[in-house]
């Protein structure tokens, strides 16, 4: 089993992008497991057919010590078992501690051993703003950790942000950085500024998925581009990306 | 509000149960907190303060370190502390503000040991569960990271679990001690510190803090385990065939109907129910507000964690009712109310009147009159 965690500034398309991965993975048979660590509780949408699941949070509230499994856990597109951390409503709460009381909640019920998926998607909310959000990162968790970006100012600033937490993290023995998707945002988009980062941070750009309204079209419709779209250009990369991190 | 607790008190919290199970291990624990939280698990849940020393300290974390995630005046500060006093092994355990904070005192502990070489762990403590699971992580975790197999040691028994918190220092421990050696049986504390723990033939569990480390020791040292306190002289006497065992042994209790009902740690109320049934021919039963074990229960006990909840029940249920005297305030007036103090409960309040039940029926006698 491996994992790994997909950072990213907001909005940059991290939820659509684990998503396609997962359902890409998951048609070649490999066993996926998605956690969306947002309280937003919406990363597993679009393997779902835009139904919300009921976050571990939330039955976490209801149900107390009883919380089983099969309460936060379903399957999802191609079977992608599916899960969401959730979280407080906006403006209370904290955000990071639903994370580490989620994933540790996991942990206990013993999810990986039970449901022993091939590959852990943790698709992290924005940057790595406080220690919940690092949870994803550290030892036991993800080995590696990839940061969507397009090549925009603002996102690279975030992709260089996160790069920073993981290298300071080192001496820890958290996660390690795997690379870079870019995501344009825009067509035609120039990659220079996002190569300039991977030479500061000694990595790459692991895949490119191009500005494509196919990828709209899908998530319209509440699914991916794989089920939807299998034939197009944009499901081929990101089932290319999914080959580079699920070797 | 129903899990507000408007009229009892609440037990001892997390990381006041790793201070205690620790505290005679010649360790040194170090509570991520705000400053001036020391003196509640080490001396308000701790009777032993004022006699023995220990190495007990509070990180004094400040909201501008925590907003900054400053994790070095921790981790400087320990090695600092560790350098000077060299403990035998270091602690680090939390409380709500790193819990919010997500402090990670797993990478913590690491980089602790790696700057030290003294055997460093954590329990990461939130200050929001019970006494018990604190004391019971921080006790499995001593004995991984302290303990080395070498060679099983026959006819020795491990006592786990042991706690002011539950076995008050009134002569409970000495007692336990005197059973066993007056029988050629060596003992074992596991309160006290010992690398030779995993050699022991077996391992006696004398409160639920110490059910974790005996299912692992069970688990991964074939090391079997009896869940008994021996409280009276017949269930002395079934506890010293602890060198006969070869599983896990419970208690075996099947009353399915009572009225007189025990509160308080789950394992402490299971021994003096079956106590008084061996002794007294009294069918008692268990009000369990702690965490328990599921192959002790017997059929008339019931599992509560509300205080509304514990005070319906009793007002349907009991007449006979032996539990800390704060709860007298939430038992039926009709009820026949037996006071027996819990120091994690109602700590200093009514500790001078804690009996030593241990091998000792009169004791037991007066507990009921």
């Amino acid at each position: 089993m491996i994992k790994i965690a997909i950072y990213g500034k907001g909005g940059i398309g991290k939820s659509t992008l684990c998503s396609n991965i997962s359902a890409a993975l998951a048609k070649k048979g490999v066993k996926v497991m998605q956690i969306g660590c947002d309280p937003k509780s919406d990363s597993t949408v679009l393997l779902n057919a835009g139904e919300k699941l009921p976050s571990i949070m939330k039955k976490y509230t209801e149900k107390g010590s009883a919380l089983e499994l099969k309460d936060i856990v379903f399957q999802g597109e191609n079977g992608v078992l599916c899960c969401e951390t959730g979280g407080p409503p906006p403006g209370t709460g904290c955000a990071g501690r639903g994370i580490i009381n989620s994933l540790e909640r996991l942990e206990k019920l013993n999810a990986y051993g039970i449901y022993k998926p091939d590959i852990v998607i943790f698709d992290v909310l924005g940057d790595v703003v406080c220690g919940g959000f690092s949870m994803p990162m550290r030892k036991g968790y993800a080995q590696k950790v990839y940061v969507v970006t397009s090549s925009e100012k603002m996102s690279r600033y975030a992709c260089g942000n996160i790069s920073m937490a993981v290298e300071n993290f080192k001496g820890r023995d958290y996660a390690e950085l795997g690379g870079y998707i870019l995501n344009k945002k825009t067509s035609p988009e120039d990659n220079k500024a996002l190569e300039g980062l991977c030479k500061d941070f000694n990595t790459q750009i692991i895949g490119e998925v191009e500005y494509d309204p196919l990828i709209k079209e899908a998530e319209e419709k509440d699914t991916t581009v794989i089920k939807t779209f299998p034939e197009s250009k944009v499901a081929l990369s990101f089932m290319n990306i999914a080959e580079k991190i699920y070797v | 509000m129903k899990n507000t607790l408007k009229i009892i008190s609440c037990y001892s919290a997390d990381t006041a149960g790793v201070c205690s199970i620790l505290y005679e291990m010649g360790g040194m624990v170090v509570v991520h907190d705000a400053s001036g939280c020391n003196s509640t698990y080490s001396t308000h849940d701790e009777p032993r303060w004022s006699k023995y020393p220990s190495n007990i300290f509070i990180s004094a974390l400040t909201e501008r370190d925590a907003i900054m995630g400053r994790d070095e005046t921790l981790t400087d500060n320990t090695v600092k502390a560790a350098k000077e006093l060299e403990p035998r092994f270091i602690c680090l355990c939390g409380s709500p503000m790193p819990a919010l904070i997500g402090t990670d005192f797993y990478a913590l502990a690491s980089e602790i040991e790696k700057k030290t070489s003294i055997p460093t762990f954590s329990v990461a403590t939130t200050g929001t569960y019970s006494y018990i699971q604190g004391a019971g992580l921080a006790l499995k975790e001593f004995i991984i990271k302290t303990s080395v197999y070498k060679k099983r040691e026959e006819n020795t028994v491990n006592i786990l679990g042991y706690t002011p918190l539950d076995l008050y220092i009134n002569g409970q421990k000495e007692r336990i001690v005197k059973l066993f050696e007056d029988k050629g049986i060596k003992v074992n504390f596991s309160s006290e510190y010992s690398e030779n723990i995993l050699n022991a033939s077996h391992n006696l569990v004398v409160s639920q803090s110490g059910m974790e480390a005996a299912k692992y020791m069970w688990e991964n040292y074939d090391i079997p385990y009896m869940c008994a306190l021996p409280i009276g002289e017949k269930l002395s006497k079934f506890v010293l065939d602890i060198p006969n065992i070869k599983e896990p042994v419970f208690l075996e209790r099947n009353t399915a109907k009572t009225s007189f009902y025990i509160l308080g740690e789950s394992l402490f109320s299971q021994s003096l129910a079956k106590a008084l049934s061996l002794e007294e021919g009294i069918d008692a039963g268990v009000v369990y507000t702690l965490e328990k074990e599921d192959r002790a229960v017997a059929p008339c006990d019931y599992t509560t964690s509300t205080e509304e909840d514990t005070e319906n029940f009793l007002k349907e249920k009991a007449e006979n009712i032996i539990a800390d005297p704060i709860y007298k305030h939430i038992s039926p007036v009709n009820a026949k109310f037996m006071s027996l103090p819990h120091f994690a409960f109602s700590g200093r309040c009514f500790e001078h009147n804690i009996p030593n039940l241990m091998c000792d029926d009169h004791a037991l006698k007066e507990v009921i009159k």
